[in-house]
């Protein structure tokens, strides 16, 4: 029997307060932009059915904005937030507003944050895609962080995939998220995906080229 | 652990009556209560025997165990004995109905009535509906109650006037459906007994809380005379346990039976304690001395008996209820507890009285000043304007110190800029759907930012946090003058500052001591979640870090505010509330096997579906029944408390309890 848990894509979406990490969710979830989103206190959580490759899959988003106030670094008194709620991430998704460099300096301490609490099996490999939201805001006049320079970052870190958005006004966040997926699903080791009987291998091959290239 | 000594409590209290007399010297102990329960190998009589006698374990009324109910009479003490044929008849059959379908036949043996003594009965509530089967409940003295027992084969009539040859049998005067059950010669000493206790009507509700074991910790005594089983420790529970543990499919259906069991506990909580009631009630009944040859015996009076039309058509979630919730406090009344020269004298009568009530939204303004604390209650109204005076020049002279902050300053100023931003990113996304806040350009909005950034100043240390843009939303909205509120603010965080302290002590020390609640109040749920390795409760984070403040529409969040903020009967009234939530949903939790994220997802999920009433009385009811056991979980100067606080009226007059 298939368990319930290779079904489920956990992502973890960390960044700076106010970069939008909430409102590219409800954009990809609701297909809607709100003024009047409430700043997270503990953690957002949202999920979505999806379908990868033919596949159906319950996408878990969770959002967890407060390890910013508390950064738990020396603190090892209790166990980290940290260490709980990133347990089993399939996938970590980084954002940054890039009207805010230092949102965008911030994401290497995410990433590491990440890393060390999540302690992955694989951390070279851990699947990572990073977000440059608020592209929209004013016509991108105030635009302080260059795409070139998102990129160099992320192909520093192993070509992390990179995305530019506007959760206001929809742009790339479809895009975003089913890379996101994808990647959430190249994280599941080979042997714990379960496929039926009747799965024909091409599929999951398919599935393999696929989600390297990411098209990212 | 906890568990198998509350069980030992509750067993021993049902025997407290009879225990008190012996000790007082009343000598009216029969020798069977000496001798402990029913012995099957000594000598006894059947007074009354009836077939067909049965109980429906759901509210599917296809769904019934049929049985037996006798009286036996030992010496001279009487038995109550109800068993289902399944357990007579079919002993042969038993081990491969136990292996077929193991859970039915586990559950019906949870319903046995092992020959229960008649002094372990308070009274028998007889129901004859109209066009239903007549049915009695028999309710415990401690307040607990066995499942209906319909009579199929009719002959309630004949099984009353049975007990009333070998007992005392007092009709109720007001409800001519309600026997009390009386084997002692002394019936007022049996009453004083039963009533006059001050535990009597906190222990009827706290037998209800461990309604599962605790029911059938008065099979045991019986029982355990002979055999002194580990099984005290509950049997209910420890079916749930191994069930969880097994991945037993009996597991979801001895949840049922647990859940049966607390509804049926939460009913004879209602019908106990509408029989022995806080007597402050309007509604409830008082005792009334009845005249004729029985004048010396006190007889309950009740005004409004309950009547259910089923008794399993109750809320099966609810297993513990407080008082009924009053009209909020209004600007009348509030008038009334100031002297001539505005001194509140009594304000433990005030805050009580906002415990149960809350305050009119036109009263607030002035009483949540002394509520949060910037007011002190034995301060006069020339002291309190002139405070507002020197406060008022105090909190310019603060927010000068920002204000005079120039542009060119603010550009080296990285620490102030990262601040302001933070606040100004918060504010604009706090309550902005509440008229109040709502709108472009809202002045209101503005008046927070301002607020924030000066205590920001006030309390450098701290600084701001997410999360204080909610607290003083309600407060601001309240109190409407800038200065006030940031006053008023200050005296909040000067308790909860700590929940946002860097190292997450003050957090973590609340989570400590839910979880030792959640232990002692709920101990399935608690050993739920150390399988599940949920102890960590960080799903309860944002109730604790904001006061709930997320979970309700803005208008509760001040009535339930305003109750927290009494410290009536905890100043963690709070965990109480969380446990109250967790203990409603256990089922779900529970069965469901929640894993660490679902509950996440699932508690936040539960933000605007609480019932604000409904969860304070029924954490009223909790925190009472914890008591000092409860108030042992939470260590000193776990935030609410301040710092040095005189923990002097935590536990006020009990007199009326
Ligand atoms: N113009 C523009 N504004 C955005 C965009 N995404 C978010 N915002 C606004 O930025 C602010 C913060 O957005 P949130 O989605 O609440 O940010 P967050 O990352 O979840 O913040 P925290 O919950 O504090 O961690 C809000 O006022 C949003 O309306 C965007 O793509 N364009
Ligand atoms: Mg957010």
């Amino acid at each position: 029997m298939a368990s319930r848990r290779r079904m489920l894509l956990k992502v973890i979406i960390l960044g700076d307060s106010g970069v939008g990490k909430t409102s590219l969710m409800n954009q990809y979830v609701n297909k809607k932009f709100s003024n009047q989103y409430k700043a997270t206190i503990g953690a957002d959580f949202l999920t979505k059915e999806i379908q990868v490759e033919d596949r159906l899959f319950t996408l878990q988003m969770l959002i967890l904005p407060f390890l910013q106030i508390w950064d738990t670094a020396g603190q090892e008194r209790f166990q980290s937030l940290g260490v709980a709620f990133y347990r089993g991430a399939d996938c970590c998704v980084l954002v940054y507003d890039v009207n805010v460099v230092k949102s965008f300096d911030n994401l290497n301490n995410w990433r590491e944050e990440f890393l060390i609490q999540a302690s992955p099996s694989d951390p070279e490999n851990f699947p990572f895609v990073v977000l440059g939201n608020k592209i929209d805001v004013d016509g991108g006049n105030s635009r302080v962080v260059s795409e070139k320079k998102a990129k160099a970052w992320c192909a520093s870190k192993g070509n992390i995939p990179y995305f530019e958005t506007s959760a206001k006004e929809g742009i790339n966040v479809e895009a975003a998220f089913e890379c996101i997926a994808k990647n959430a699903l190249k994280n599941e080791p080979e042997e714990e995906i379960y496929l039926p009987d009747t799965v024909d291998m091409a599929g999951s091959s398919r599935l393999q080229s696929s989600s390297s290239g990411c098209e990212c | 652990m906890q568990d198998a000594d509350e069980q030992h409590d509750l067993s021993d209290d049902s025997d407290y009556a009879a225990a008190k007399h012996q000790g007082s010297g009343m000598g009216v102990l029969s020798e069977s209560v000496e001798a402990g329960g029913f012995d099957e190998n000594d000598a006894f009589e059947v007074v009354y025997s009836k077939e067909n006698v049965a109980i429906h374990p759901s509210q599917h009324i296809g769904e019934r165990i049929s049985g037996q109910l006798r009286v036996r009479k030992q010496r001279s003490s009487l038995f109550l004995r109800w068993v289902p044929y399944i357990h007579i008849h079919h002993e042969a059959d038993y081990a491969r109905n136990l292996s077929k379908s193991s859970t039915l036949a586990k559950d019906i043996q949870l319903y046995v009535i092992n020959d229960l003594p008649f002094r372990c009965i308070r009274c028998i509530h007889r129901y004859i509906p109209p066009l239903a089967w007549q049915y009695i409940i028999i309710v415990l003295s401690s307040g607990l109650a066995y499942p209906p027992l319909y009579f199929y084969n009719g002959g309630i009539r004949e099984f009353l006037a049975t007990l009333k040859q070998h007992l005392l049998v007092v009709r109720s005067a007001d409800n001519v459906n309600v026997f009390l059950v009386n084997d002692l010669q002394d019936p007022l000493q049996r009453s004083l007994s039963s009533l006059d206790l001050p535990r009597a009507v906190p222990n009827s509700r706290a037998s209800s809380v461990k309604s599962p074991t605790a029911a059938f910790a008065f099979d045991e005594p019986q029982t355990s005379g002979r055999a002194k089983t580990n099984g005290t420790s509950g049997a209910s529970e420890f079916a749930e346990q191994q069930a969880v543990k097994s991945h037993d499919p009996a597991f979801e259906i001895s949840l049922q039976v647990l859940e049966k069991f607390s509804l049926i506990t939460k009913f004879a909580c209602e019908t106990t304690s509408s029989i022995f009631h806080e007597r402050q009630n309007q509604n409830c009944p008082s005792f009334e001395k009845i005249s004729g040859e029985n004048s010396s015996s006190k007889v309950l009076k009740s005004d409004k008996m309950l009547e259910p039309s089923h008794p399993l058509q109750f809320d099966n979630s609810l297993i513990h209820i407080g008082e009924p919730r009053q009209h909020p406090l209004d600007s009348r009344e509030l008038a009334t507890f100031f002297d001539s020269e505005g001194r509140v004298n009594d304000s433990l009568a005030l805050r009580k009285r906002i415990f149960y009530g809350g305050i009119e939204p036109n009263a607030r303004k002035e009483v949540w000043k002394f509520l949060l604390g910037y007011y002190l209650y034995d301060s006069t109204y020339a002291e309190r304007e002139y405070l507002d005076s020197v406060k008022k020049s105090e909190y310019d002279c603060l927010k000068s110190q920002w204000q005079s902050i120039s542009t060119a300053q603010v550009r080296r100023f990285t620490k102030f800029r990262e601040r302001k931003g933070l606040i100004e990113k918060d504010v604009v996304r706090t309550d902005r759907s509440f008229s109040f806040y709502e709108g472009d350009e809202n002045p209101h909005v503005k008046l927070l930012h301002d607020i924030l950034l000066t205590y920001s100043f006030y309390n450098f240390d701290l600084g701001y946090c997410q999360g204080m843009s909610d607290l003083l939303s309600p407060i601001f909205f309240v109190i409407e003058d800038e200065c006030e509120s940031f006053w008023c603010f200050v005296a909040l965080m000067e308790r909860l500052g700590p929940n946002f302290n860097r190292d997450q002590s003050g957090m973590h020390s609340q989570l400590f001591a839910l979880s030792k609640l959640v232990e002692l109040l709920d101990r399935p749920l608690h050993d739920y979640f150390g399988q599940a390795d949920c102890l960590n409760y960080y799903y309860c984070f944002r109730w604790i870090l904001i006061q709930f403040k997320r979970e309700f529409e803005f208008k509760n969040v001040m009535r339930l505010w305003e109750v927290l903020w009494t410290h009536y009967l905890s100043e963690h009234f709070h965990l109480y509330i969380c446990v109250t939530i967790l203990k409603k949903h256990r089922r779900t939790i529970i069965t469901e096997r929640m894993d660490f994220d679902t509950l996440v997802k699932f508690i936040n999920d539960l933000s605007g579906k609480i019932d604000v009433d409904e969860i304070v009385r029924e954490a009223e009811g909790l925190c009472l029944y914890a008591g000092e056991k409860g108030a042992a979980c939470i260590p000193p100067g776990t935030p609410p408390s301040l710092p040095s606080d005189i923990a002097s009226d935590f536990y006020p007059d009990n007199g009326d309890l």
